[in-house]
């Protein structure tokens, strides 16, 4: 070939194919077919564009049927070497993903990678994708606004994730478990606190990204342990809890022990909690009845009664008594919370506010209370505080136009979102609100789920980037495609992912779907991030002191 | 120098030619490479000897004799035998370069055929042009031919077994789907 393939290795010519159904390669036979892997990059060179495309499958074919009808034995080696290439060949299925129109006299790449509109003519030599290419379009991380995931399958290169464009939406992490959700979650909360892109709050049901967690060695043992959010960054975290207790006994210092007083929690907190709590539909009713008469202190006005008080109580809001009585049963679960409290003394949520407006990044941690009762719970009534505040310093930066009234962006990560943002919660939930609404009151949603498919269609359409590590069931696999088009041929790539470090990355912060060897979180790692320890460390004071003070 | 010649052409058409052998018996083996010295340089390839009476309705008469026996005592017998040797045109030589189509002219009747010398006959397989040749012999059995055409070819360039390889990928494009025929032919390569 000419200039434009110089360097590159060969792997085979196009010679069929369809925009809708992807082309087809007749590999070459020098390639062996088993080099070729699904989800692997490859380069074609058009006549006037570059077409960057993946590979999706591959398949032995044959021009004579005779051959097979009567293969050559094994020891017939010159006839399997002569049939190899020319009468038995590989074809190879690529997908085009992103097409540069190539300068028509230099054939240099001047323009951007955009979305294919056509295909490469008749005999287009396709060629391996090289470091350069993956460079020019996921970005290359040396740019703040890039944050290296991981590599491709079978190439070193970083697959990096557009930061700035995975904020503006919100996001998910999918998977089944034991496949890394986890660790995919805590690798990217790292990386936007790393980059400063946005403000974290998450909910950390497990505990397991504010501190150190454990790591699950490949034979699915217990391996280590690895730095969680805090250890990294220090005073950038700050770690919140419910559950100090808990904190104390693994040893994690925490920032703050969140309280909750009663009069915080509405009807609609325990409206969107009615399955947990095994909630008939007339107790939410009741519920209201209770809110008109006695106002935000609703519920500490009915846990306060007695049993033989409720029947007065319940003339007295005009309910029947039956139905209060079942939600006051109910609700009694509520005073075994020690979270839950009659008075606090600093409210959680402007002190959440108030971290998050210093551009702190918190983790709250719920210890030993994690139920999802109790999760839901804490979730949903910091949440929809939180996005109140929000909604209003949003409106009043509408109205300043000030640069320093400008909220900063708040990403909020649930785990078990399936919980808050099913059919019938995501209308209730404060979460269904926000994933729809997407990023007009700067605040948008890190969903950790592993079972997509009970997820609201609607949400799930909503969902920007999707990071995804292996399914299996096929209604996850199409919940998590919901939204994306020519999706068939990603289900394969799917359900091919390998249970552990690869996920399939596609959506508003990657510019083509890629599958992925997620980056590895060790030293390496930590030290990328800025983190220093041992004698990095003592040199690393002691040259801050020199800057200060000066040689001594 | 001049190497000695191995035979006459005695008739000839622009595609193949006939020539009758200088020595009884001592045809140019089958599959091998000859050159016709003629206007230009005429390659073809054997694929077909025989040795026959002088007189066209005459057979031979088994004597029984062991062949020196015969040579002792019927000397003349000998002089009443000719080998001919049949070989279909490959190419021809212009202006230094081999080319791989039928020459303008054929054969002059009485020119001398030589055979190919190790180089001459490296130069004519570096192209596989001649296999087309080959394949539209319909005297001899093609894949006979055509394998032994090869071993000969084969030879020449030192049992390289990438040789091997690429001919046999150029045959399969010449055969198109006659598998039987590419199979049969390489198994005679193998041997």
């Amino acid at each position: 070939m000419d200039n434009v393939q110089k360097g590159r290795r060969r792997v085979g010519v196009i010679v069929n194919g369809s925009l809708i159904n992807g082309l087809e390669m007749k590999l070459d036979e020098w390639y062996s077919v088993e080099d070729i892997r699904a989800g692997r990059f490859v380069v074609i060179e058009g006549e006037k564009s570059r077409f960057f495309c993946m590979v999706t499958d591959v398949r032995l074919d044959t021009t004579n049927p005779q051959v097979l009808a009567d293969p050559p034995d094994e020891a017939e080696e010159l006839m399997r070497q002569v049939l190899h290439g020319t009468t038995t060949y590989g074809t190879v299925c690529l997908r085009p993903l992103l097409m540069t129109e190539k300068d028509d006299v230099t054939g240099d790449i001047p323009g951007e990678p955009h979305l294919v509109k056509t295909i490469p003519i008749h005999f287009s030599v396709v060629g391996e994708a090289e470091e350069e290419d993956v460079n020019r379009i996921f970005g290359h991380e040396g740019n703040p606004r890039y944050f290296h995931i991981g590599q491709p399958l079978d190439m070193d290169t970083p697959v990096c994730i557009d930061l700035e464009n995975f904020i503006e939406r919100s996001n998910g992490i999918f998977g089944k478990t034991g496949t890394g959700k986890t660790f995919l979650t805590r690798l990217m909360l790292a990386g936007l606190i790393h980059k400063d892109r946005a403000v974290n709050l998450i909910f950390d049901m497990h505990s397991e990204y504010g501190w150190q967690a454990t790591q699950e060695s490949s034979n699915g043992g217990r391996l280590g342990f690895v730095k969680g959010l805090k250890q990294l960054f220090g005073s950038k975290v700050a770690i919140f809890t419910i559950d100090p207790d808990s904190a104390r006994r693994r040893g994690v210092q925490s920032d703050f022990a969140v309280k909750i007083p009663y009069n915080q929690i509405t009807v609609e907190d325990i409206a969107s909690l009615s399955d947990e709590l095994n909630l008939h539909p007339t107790a939410v009713e009741s519920a209201y009845l209770i809110w008109n008469k006695h106002g935000r202190e609703w519920l500490s006005t009915l846990l306060s009664q007695e049993p033989e008080q409720i029947k007065d109580f319940a003339d007295n809001v005009g309910a029947h008594p039956e139905s209060i009585s079942a939600l006051h049963r109910k609700l009694k679960r509520l005073e075994k919370f020690d979270f839950l409290q009659k008075q606090v003394h600093e409210d959680a949520v402007y002190r959440i506010m108030e971290f998050l407006g210093k551009g702190m990044h918190i983790v709250l941690e719920f210890g030993q209370q994690s139920s999802f009762l109790c999760y839901m719970l804490v979730a949903n009534i910091l949440t929809r505080r939180i996005h109140d505040l929000y909604v209003r310093k949003t409106e009043q930066y509408l109205a300043t136009h000030q640069p320093q009234d400008k909220p900063k962006q708040l990403i909020i990560t649930i785990e078990e979102a399936h919980k808050f943002l099913n059919p019938v919660a995501a209308r209730q939930t404060i979460f269904g609100t926000i994933a729809r609404e997407m990023r007009k009151y700067f605040v948008s949603l890190l969903i950790v789920d592993q079972r997509p498919s009970s997820i609201d269609d609607e949400i799930l359409s909503q969902v920007g980037t999707r990071i995804t590590a292996l399914l299996n069931d096929e209604k996850d696999i199409g919940a998590v495609l919901t939204g994306v088009s020519n999706a068939s041929w990603l289900r394969g790539v799917l359900a091919s992912l390998d249970s552990k470090q690869q996920a399939l990355l596609m959506g508003h912060a990657v510019p083509m779907p890629v599958v992925i060897r997620t980056r590895d979180y060790n030293p390496a790692f930590y030290s990328a991030l800025g983190y220093v320890e041992g004698e990095d460390l003592t040199r690393k004071a002691e040259s801050n002191i020199a800057d200060l003070f000066g040689d001594r | 120098m001049q190497d000695d010649e191995i035979g006459e052409v005695i008739g000839s058409s622009n595609i193949e030619f006939i020539a009758e052998s200088v020595l009884l018996h001592n045809s140019p083996p089958f599959g091998t490479f000859i050159k016709v010295q003629s206007r230009e340089t005429i390659y073809a390839a054997v694929f077909n000897a025989y040795t026959h009476s002088l007189e066209p309705n005459r057979l031979a008469i088994a004597y029984h004799r062991s062949d020196q026996e015969l040579r002792d005592e019927q000397p003349q017998i000998f002089e009443l035998l000719k080998t001919k040797f049949e070989a279909v045109i490959i190419g021809y030589e212009s202006e230094g370069a081999v080319r791989y189509h039928l020459p303008p002219q054929p054969p002059r009747i009485h020119s001398f055929v030589y055979p190919c010398r190790p180089l001459e006959v490296r130069r004519l397989t570096s192209q596989f042009h001649f296999l087309r040749s080959l394949m539209s012999v319909e005297k001899a059995p093609r894949d006979e031919l055509i394998a032994a055409a090869i071993r000969t070819a084969y030879a020449e360039h030192k049992g390289e077994r990438s040789f091997l390889v690429k001919i046999g990928k150029e045959l399969i494009k010449i055969i198109g789907d006659d598998y039987e025929l590419l199979s049969s032919i390489l198994r005679r390569i193998q041997d």
